[in-house]
């Protein structure tokens, strides 16, 4: 069978090379990781955040908000200021369905040409500008990349410095990962011709970030 | 794809016969190294990122059994099938019997090199599935017919307007404008249907997490993601090189590949999956098949070539090498072009097949210095140059050649001498005009491009007379 075949050719190549305690060496070689990541003091965690966010490259906007409970009029306004229809596709966590959306219609998945959806990041990171996002019962993925417009609710206390510490956060574990982890910093873009940057190519064209800061 | 590697040569007349190709290779690279010098100026940690990464690969390597031994027990738990394959045709056997065993029709697939590089097409048409690339790079050269010419941007070779008249002439609802932004809406109008009614998904990874079981996909157009959640299974080739210890052991390469690749902190989508759909999820597949794929990397263990199962795919070596910039990807003839693929080609498929590859490079070490794992390619290019002569593989007059270099390289007066009539032969023929078009017997070099004229004299009798 092929998978003893190929395991017993590279235990045999490695037979001097196998470190005697394998976690340790591997944990020593991440020990210091400002060492090697990009660090960003004295600017502050949201400071950075929303300079990454919002740079050239990753294309997003961020507004704060003080609280959840002025998202839906947040919400109208981009609607209004980009003359969208109003209609969401409203991620069916229990702390979105239970805003007032009375004048907007809310459904709760996207369809294939969907023009906006909100949805709740569970954290994000400061170092890119990204958010992370966790699938769960009321997490689909899909919610996240098929609108064209992707407004996302962040609130100020989850973002984190780097991603190790959203891993951290989330637990490392097998038994602590959810079916999947999407780490999204910005907009869906590529450079596939001719190197030119362009947006909206298979994902949202747009990203709108709602920072709630209570 | 069928490899051409063997006849190099022609392969490299035809490219640079080529009239837009240059063009389209000029506009790319140029554009690609720049950025990545920009963003690597600004990661003041990036040499400390560059030796950690190489130690973490290092160190994986060293444990390879162990990593993914974990690695398949996790992804097991998390619901996953793992299946190995030792060669492209297991691991196509594999792919194609998944298909049938499923009903398969359609597949949606996310472009990855390990795919191209065990014939995932062929295993799809085998299966009779239908094959709808999702990449627009990918997308493109699909519709063109075209082999991939790089391994980050497959379409490389494209110009924007070839690309438009191949949108016009295949897309439902082509664009009007020729505008880049007109012709990625256009791919996108064509491809989202596509994304939603597939029956199969099929990607690679960027990573495999050995302590969670995980894999990782890094896209910038997030369609790994539209095409892996719809439909009801999704099938995962990958090479067992791609193992990391644990999740931020992967973050240390995450920084490193966008950086050296496209000149990015990160790819816009970054995704981490965990076996199929879960109770209460209302999307993501309902199957998921890993197959680890070894083709000749278990080999490369015990070899000279261990350090090339350090590369993360990024293709800075491809975007700085001075070959590649003039012939382009189709040139190789191989999966993998460029300086990586000059090592791996000859290491997957025999060096007697791919003898021109380690050749066609000037060793001028560029690829090294970009490469963000740090991989010796010139010293590995040089050993097979050496493996080469070791076997007999070169032609009697490159023996010669190389004998009577060897001659005179061991006798310095002689040396001399001959450099010294060389030297004076060339100034001849350039005749005062700076620059000589054509030397007898080196038609070969001088049909393309001229020499410049020689100083006064070898630097040995400039040495002497300055002294």
């Amino acid at each position: 069978m092929s998978r003893d075949a190929i395991l017993r050719k590279i235990d045999n190549a490695n037979a001097v090379r196998m470190s005697s305690d394998v976690a340790a060496a591997a944990a020593a070689l991440i020990a210091e990781p400002d060492g090697y990541r990009a660090t960003f003091a004295p600017q502050s965690v949201y400071d950075r955040f929303v300079a990454k966010a919002t740079s050239e490259t990753v294309t997003a906007t961020v507004e704060d908000i003080a609280s959840l409970e002025a998202l839906p009029e947040a919400v109208a306004a981009y609607i209004a200021n980009n003359e969208l229809v109003p209609r969401i596709a409203l991620q069916p966590r229990d702390s979105l369905t239970e805003l007032n959306w009375s004048g907007f219609e809310t459904v709760d998945q996207a369809q294939m040409n969907e023009t906006l959806a909100v949805t709740f990041a569970d954290a994000a990171i400061a170092e890119t500008g990204s958010l992370v996002f966790r699938t769960a019962p009321d997490a689909p993925v899909l919610l996240n990349f098929l609108p064209l417009h992707h407004l996302v609710v962040v609130r100020r206390s989850s973002i984190l410095p780097h991603m190790e510490d959203a891993f951290d956060h989330f637990g490392t574990t097998a038994d602590a990962q959810r079916r999947s982890l999407n780490v999204i910093t910005g907009t869906s873009g590529t450079a596939d011709i001719e190197a030119k940057n362009v947006r909206g190519a298979h994902g949202p064209r747009f990203m709108h970030i709602y920072c709630v800061t209570d | 794809m069928k490899q051409t590697s063997h006849q190099f040569s022609e392969n490299v007349t035809r490219a640079l016969a080529e009239p837009t190709l240059k063009i389209a290779l000029d506009r790319t690279t140029t554009l690609l190294r720049t950025r990545r010098a920009k963003v690597i100026d600004a990661f003041p940690e990036y040499a400390k990122a560059r030796e950690t990464a190489q130690k973490i690969k290092d160190h994986t390597l060293d444990n390879l059994g162990h990593y993914l031994r974990q690695f398949e027990e996790n992804a097991i738990a998390s619901g996953a099938q793992v299946y190995w394959a030792a060669t492209p045709a297991e691991a196509r056997k594999t792919v194609t019997d998944i298909c049938k065993a499923e009903g398969a029709k359609t597949a949606t697939r996310v472009k990855s090199m390990l795919g191209e590089e065990i014939g995932i097409g062929e295993a799809l048409a085998d299966a009779g599935v239908e094959r709808i690339e999702t990449d627009l790079a990918e997308h493109i050269i699909q519709l063109a017919g075209d082999p991939p010419s790089h391994i980050v941007m497959p379409a490389m070779h494209k110009t924007q307007e070839q690309v438009a008249e191949l949108f016009a002439a295949k897309h439902k609802e082509p664009s009007e404008e020729q505008d880049v932004t007109s012709l990625v809406g256009s791919a996108r109008r064509e491809l989202r249907a596509k994304f939603m009614n597939a029956d199969i998904s099929i990607s690679g990874a960027n990573f495999l997490i050995a302590d969670t079981g995980s894999f990782v996909t890094v896209t910038n157009e997030g369609n790994a993601e539209l095409t892996t959640t719809p439909p009801k299974t999704h099938i995962v080739t990958v090479g067992i090189e791609k193992i990391v210890p644990s999740l931020k052991h992967a973050a240390v390469f995450l920084r490193l590949l966008s950086r050296a690749a496209i000149g990015t902190e990160i790819t816009q989508y970054t995704t981490f999956f965990n076996g199929p759909k879960r109770d209460g999820d209302r999307d993501g597949p309902e199957n998921l098949h890993i197959v680890l794929v070894d083709n000749h990397r278990s080999d490369m263990l015990s070899d000279f070539l261990r350090p090339m199962l350090r590369c993360i795919r990024c293709g800075a070596c491809m975007n700085h090498c001075p070959v590649y910039a003039a012939v382009g990807g189709h040139a190789y003839g191989a999966v993998y072009p460029g300086p990586m693929g000059s090592v791996l080609t000859p290491a997957m498929t025999g060096l007697k097949g791919s003898k021109d590859l380690p050749n066609a490079c000037t060793l001028n070490g560029r690829c090294r210095e970009v490469c963000p794992v740090n991989i010796p390619l010139t010293d590995m290019l040089r050993a097979l140059r050496a493996k080469q002569f070791d076997e007999g593989m070169p032609t009697p007059m490159t023996k010669w050649a190389l004998r009577l270099w060897g001659v005179m390289a061991t006798r310095p007066a002689l040396y001399r001498f001959g450099t010294g009539v060389s030297n004076m032969a060339l100034r001849l023929l350039a005749r005062g005009r700076g620059k000589i078009t054509s030397v007898p017997l080196a038609g070969g070099w001088t049909r393309t491009r001229d020499l410049p004229e020689p100083e006064a004299g070898t630097f040995m009798q400039q040495y002497k007379k300055r002294r």
